[in-house]
């Protein structure tokens, strides 16, 4: 092996991203893309949910009820004249509740039997049930002592800490994660499609009739990528930092161990992807499914693990996007050393080495003559 | 030049822009019925473009282009004009990924060949090329040599009246090459037309006619043996150095007090004297240094002296 | 009507370049199925297994009844109890809830009067979301305790909402991920075989060969586009069956509603796909562009995060993406059996956008080199 064979091919291979503005924009593009989009688009605190009003009692207390949601902050109220109407506007997905309080609500109220109000909500279009249900529930107590004027008794006070993210700031939550999905996206991507392109155009057979060993060439046409994924980290942990303040509490020769580590596992499937398809089309198609799309999914990115069924969990623990993701976000928000991260590291570290296995065995026997 | 009424090809003064860059420029040469018409250029000397020019795929900036009694003017022509040429392209142009047959299916629909006459066609040019595969073998098994010939058949199902052959030899086995000219020939003989460029000089030696481009412009048109004669009034000599000879003194060489052309050919120079003087005059001060022997030029010379040595 | 020579031509050239591959079979007809069994099972806003434990007291038996009701609940799992630092134990990862009662008990603090009871509550809240639902998890099993086991609290207040959950009444995660799910797989798969279907033809040089032959700018590109068109459609069926079969996802519409709005869909995507595929040189660009696409469309569709929350340049965004319009109207048409109006306004917003993208295919697609 040599190392200036390897710089000649590296050389080679900078200079087709670099002339090809194309796919240079992009893969510059795809994490400005990602980080915008995550970082500015997300809010999981959910506000201003629209609900629909059918005030059938027109008393006092139903006003006072209304009153009392409006000035929660959480809600915008509609008002309609019928039931009917106020149904409609959730079926038709223009408002996310309709809240219909019967007539006799007032007269109910006073005389202790309990005074009803329905709630309709969407369970077809709703990713926020969950939120406006919780909404409600602390409502009723709100409401009760604004209407009736009764203390609001609390026998035991739950005080909650947030631990790592004090605020519950969607962004410390959602940025850190980032940093696996971009140096996933850009390293499986992108080294199953060089090394499958040289093959469709047929200019691996000239490369591997030239005394360069193929493992040079692997090494060489892989070693942009490396920097481009690199320099994607890079770029994710100024804009996490400098733009949305996330906090840095590890060290970070722990982040970047993990991110070699990662780093290295994509690149070795996107090359065992590629020597196994030898087709862009294929290639793309097999790294999109097998990288991508776990990577983002099924990696605790947003859906966590710990909420999947049993055998879907022990799944997860063959992606390394999953260990890559508890390594950044620890050492972002708790400063994890690399001692509490043993565990994480080790998986990544076995996925790593079986991968590299089996993809250099395969290179080997499919390749080399 | 005057376009020929009965020409196959006849093309004034055309120029083909791309943005600022003139990439053809004043080209003008009109080709007879069955005759072998080469084109010879370095790369990026214009000769694909005017070639997809003259297929229809390239629509001419300036001068006029008549193709099969076609004039070119519009979309609407470049149509007409696909059905009268062929095209075979500098990579083959048929699906790796398809069988032969496949591959011509795909390629008569696309012509909408009437399907007794593809079936009748495809035998004819199958036996032309002697093509003894089973048709169900996929592209990418067969022979470079044979794909090559495959990729003929193809561009001629739909019997073209000129066929347009972009380096069509290139990395194939010489044997393949030479049954590729045989098999040129025959159709030239049969009254068809060929246009082809190849970087192959010996190849080129075969043409009826050849011209020659150089950044966009014709610089040469004649039969082989007439551009060797204009090019070479004088006898050619390759000089073969008997010492090794420092690179100075090479370089006075090339000056022009002795010859017109003086090119390296690995060890040895091929050089053509001003004048039969300055020859003597030469041999006068380096009979020491080089055995010299009268060869005939080749097309080779004639390009090197054409195209590069007036790069220089 | 005579079917177009040429473009019966590109179905079978397509077909056979498509089909032949066994990878290609894999990755167009099992890999659908399998991704559906795949993300329907595992994408999920759900909270669940939470691991909680408390930090003991001698004789705190109010805790222990918070604690046993907590994992009863089903959203909990039991975490190690020690007397360490609480604060360590969620770091460590050991835990990812802690109750922390005050150093003399919960259940001396009740009773030491009005307003006095305290119990902290340790969350790590490096996951926002399961913080957050973790929180209102104990919030309402203290209340409950409260309520029923202690009687500190009235067992219902006055004001009582009484909720209604409509098309999906015991509230399942998947009756509404499915659906986003089948219209992401969708998508994928036509943009996966639609982006590179052009651009291939022009690296591998088989595309001089196209355009030498006297064939119509519409010919070309409906000849690349109706054999995509037709193995993005074979994919639906496939994916509904999964989708009502092994995730017992109702489907109240009708089934003919929900093909032509998925054949409009698919025909709005695969214009996509070929704009990509005109506008890129070699398949390397036009699986970024195809990337490029993909990412934000799946992203601000509404199938992860919902769109009201967005800020409006976003949220403008989400509304020019033909997978928010599609997602919306599966939903309508499989749980809600279909309103006319939202079926026949979004088919409308997806066939002005599949008319423009393939107005401006044509007007940069050239049959020529230049």
């Amino acid at each position: 092996m040599k190392i200036a064979r390897i710089k000649a091919i590296a050389k080679k291979e900078i200079f087709h991203v670099v002339r090809d503005p194309f796919t240079l924009a992009l893969a510059l593009l795809l994490p400005v893309m990602m980080v915008t989009i995550f970082g500015l688009a997300i809010e999981f605190n959910v506000q201003n949910i629209k609900i629909a009003v059918y005030d059938g009692d027109q008393t006092q207390s139903s006003r006072k009820l209304i009153d009392t949601l409006a000035s929660s902050g959480y809600f915008l109220i509609d008002s309609f004249p019928t039931q009917f109407a106020a149904i409609h506007q959730v079926d038709a997905e223009s408002d996310r509740a309709a809240l219909m309080i019967e007539p006799e609500f007032e007269h109910h109220l006073w005389s202790d039997r309990g005074a009803r109000a329905q709630l309709v909500l969407d369970g077809a279009d709703n990713s926020t049930v969950g939120s406006v249900v919780g909404y409600f529930t602390a409502m009723q107590d709100l409401a009760t002592h604004k209407i009736l004027g009764s203390p609001i008794t609390t026998p035991v006070e739950v005080k909650t800490r947030f631990l790592f993210n004090p605020e519950l700031n969607s962004r410390w939550f959602v940025v850190p994660g980032l940093l696996v999905v971009v140096v996933g996206i850009l390293s499986i991507l992108l080294t199953s499609l060089t090394v499958a392109r040289e093959y469709e155009n047929g200019s691996m057979e000239l490369l591997l009739s030239t005394p360069v060993e193929p493992i040079e060439i692997i090494l060489g046409k892989l070693a942009p990528y490396v920097g481009l994924g690199l320099s994607a980290v890079v770029f994710v942990y100024i804009i996490a930092r400098v733009f949305f303040h996330v906090p840095f509490l590890g060290s970070h020769f722990t982040l970047i161990l993990g991110c070699v580590l990662f780093l290295s596992t994509y690149l070795a499937q996107g090359l065992l992807i590629s020597v196994t398809t030898r087709k862009q089309q294929v290639a793309m198609q097999i790294a999109m499914m097998s990288g991508l799309l776990p990577s983002i999914l099924l990696s605790g990115f947003i859906f966590a693990i710990e909420s999947m069924p049993l055998f879907f969990r022990g799944l997860t623990a063959a992606l390394p996007a999953r260990w890559f993701m508890v390594i950044c976000r620890d050492t972002f928000l708790k400063g994890s050393s690399l001692y509490a991260l043993r565990y994480s590291f080790l998986a990544l570290l076995l996925i790593c080495t079986v991968m590299v296995v089996i993809a250099s065995k395969k290179f080997k026997r499919d390749v080399e003559p | 030049m005057q376009p020929t009424l009965n020409a196959a090809v006849s093309v004034t003064e055309l120029g083909v822009d791309f943005g600022n860059f003139k990439a053809v420029n004043q080209v003008s040469f009109s080709v007879a019925p069955g005759e072998i018409f080469g084109f010879l250029g370095a790369n990026g000397a214009g000769k694909t473009t005017t070639i997809r020019v003259l297929c229809g795929l390239l629509i001419p900036t300036r001068g006029t282009v008549t193709v099969a009694g076609i004039p070119y003017l519009s979309e609407e022509s470049a149509d007409r004009i696909k059905e009268k040429v062929g095209y075979m392209s500098q990579k083959f142009t048929l699906y790796n990924d398809l069988t032969v047959a496949e591959n011509l299916n795909f390629t008569a629909s696309l012509r909408k060949l009437e399907r007794t006459y593809y079936l009748k066609r495809k035998k004819e040019l199958f036996d032309f090329i002697t093509f003894d595969k089973p048709e169900s073998t996929m592209v990418k098994d067969l022979p470079g040599g044979m794909k090559q010939q495959v990729s003929l058949a193809a561009s001629m199902l739909h019997n073209p009246e000129i066929i347009f052959l972009d380096e069509p030899t290139a990395g194939v086995t010489s044997a393949a090459r030479e049954k590729f000219w045989s098999l040129i020939k025959s159709l030239a003989k049969n009254g068809k037309t060929i246009f082809v460029t190849s970087h192959y000089m010996d190849e080129v030696e075969q043409c009826d006619r050849i011209a020659l481009m150089r950044s966009g412009e014709l610089i040469a048109l004649d039969s082989p043996k007439g551009l060797k004669e204009s090019t070479f009034p004088h006898p050619l000599y390759e000089l073969t150095p008997k010492r090794k000879i420092p690179y100075s003194e090479i370089e006075a060489l090339r000056s022009p007090d002795y010859f017109d052309s003086f090119q390296a050919y690995g060890l040895r120079f091929h050089a053509s004297p001003r004048t039969a003087q300055s020859w003597n005059e030469f041999l006068m001060r380096y009979s020491e240094d080089f055995d010299s022997q009268i060869i005939q030029p080749t097309l080779e010379d004639v390009f090197i002296r054409l195209v590069e040595g007036q790069n220089r | 009507m005579r079917l177009n020579a040429t473009l019966l031509g590109f179905v079978k050239k397509e077909f056979a370049q498509a089909l032949r591959d066994p990878k290609m079979r894999m990755l167009l007809f099992v890999a659908p199925v399998m991704q559906m069994t795949l993300f329907g099972v595992a994408i999920s806003s759900d909270v669940k297994n939470v691991r909680l434990t408390y930090h003991p007291r001698p004789n705190d038996t109010v805790l222990q009844h918070v604690y046993e009701r907590a994992l009863s609940s089903g959203w909990f799992v039991p975490a190690q109890v020690t007397t360490t630092d609480p604060f360590e134990q969620i770091k460590n990862g050991e835990a990812d809830a802690v109750l922390v009662p005050p150093p003399e008990g919960l259940t001396q603090s009740i009773g030491q009067g009005e307003g006095s009871g305290q119990l902290q509550l340790l969350i790590n809240a490096s996951n926002v979301l399961r913080a957050q639902s973790t929180e209102s998890y104990i919030k309402s099993i203290m209340a409950e305790v409260l309520k029923t086991d202690l009687h500190l609290l009235p067992t219902s207040s006055a004001i009582q909402f009484e909720m209604r959950i409509l098309y999906n009444p015991t509230s399942r995660t998947a009756i509404f991920m499915v659906p986003g799910v089948m219209s992401m797989l969708i998508c994928l798969i036509t943009i996966l075989l639609t982006s590179m279907s052009i651009s291939r033809e022009k690296e591998t040089g088989t595309f001089e060969m196209l355009v030498s032959a006297p064939t119509k700018p519409w010919e070309l590109i409906l000849g690349k586009t109706l054999p995509y068109i037709i193995l993005g459609m074979s994919n639906v069926p496939l994916i509904l069956g999964v989708a009502v079969f092994a995730f017992g996802i109702p489907m109240k519409g009708s089934l003919l509603v929900l093909f032509f709005s998925a054949f409009i869909f698919v025909c709005t995507t695969v214009a996509i796909g070929t704009l990509i595929s005109i506008l890129t040189r070699t398949q390397q660009q036009s699986m970024m562009g195809g990337f490029l696409f993909l990412f934000p469309a799946i992203q601000l569709s509404g199938l992860t995060f919902p769109l009201e929350n967005m800020p409006p340049l976003m949220k403008a965004v989400a509304y020019l993406n033909p997978l928010t319009y599609f997602l919306e109207m599966l939903r309508n048409i499989m749980l809600k059996g279909g309103d006319w109006k939202v079926i026949g306004s979004h088919l409308f917003v997806l066939l002005l956008m599949g008319t423009a993208l393939t107005v401006t295919s044509f007007k940069l697609f050239k049959t020529n080199l230049s």
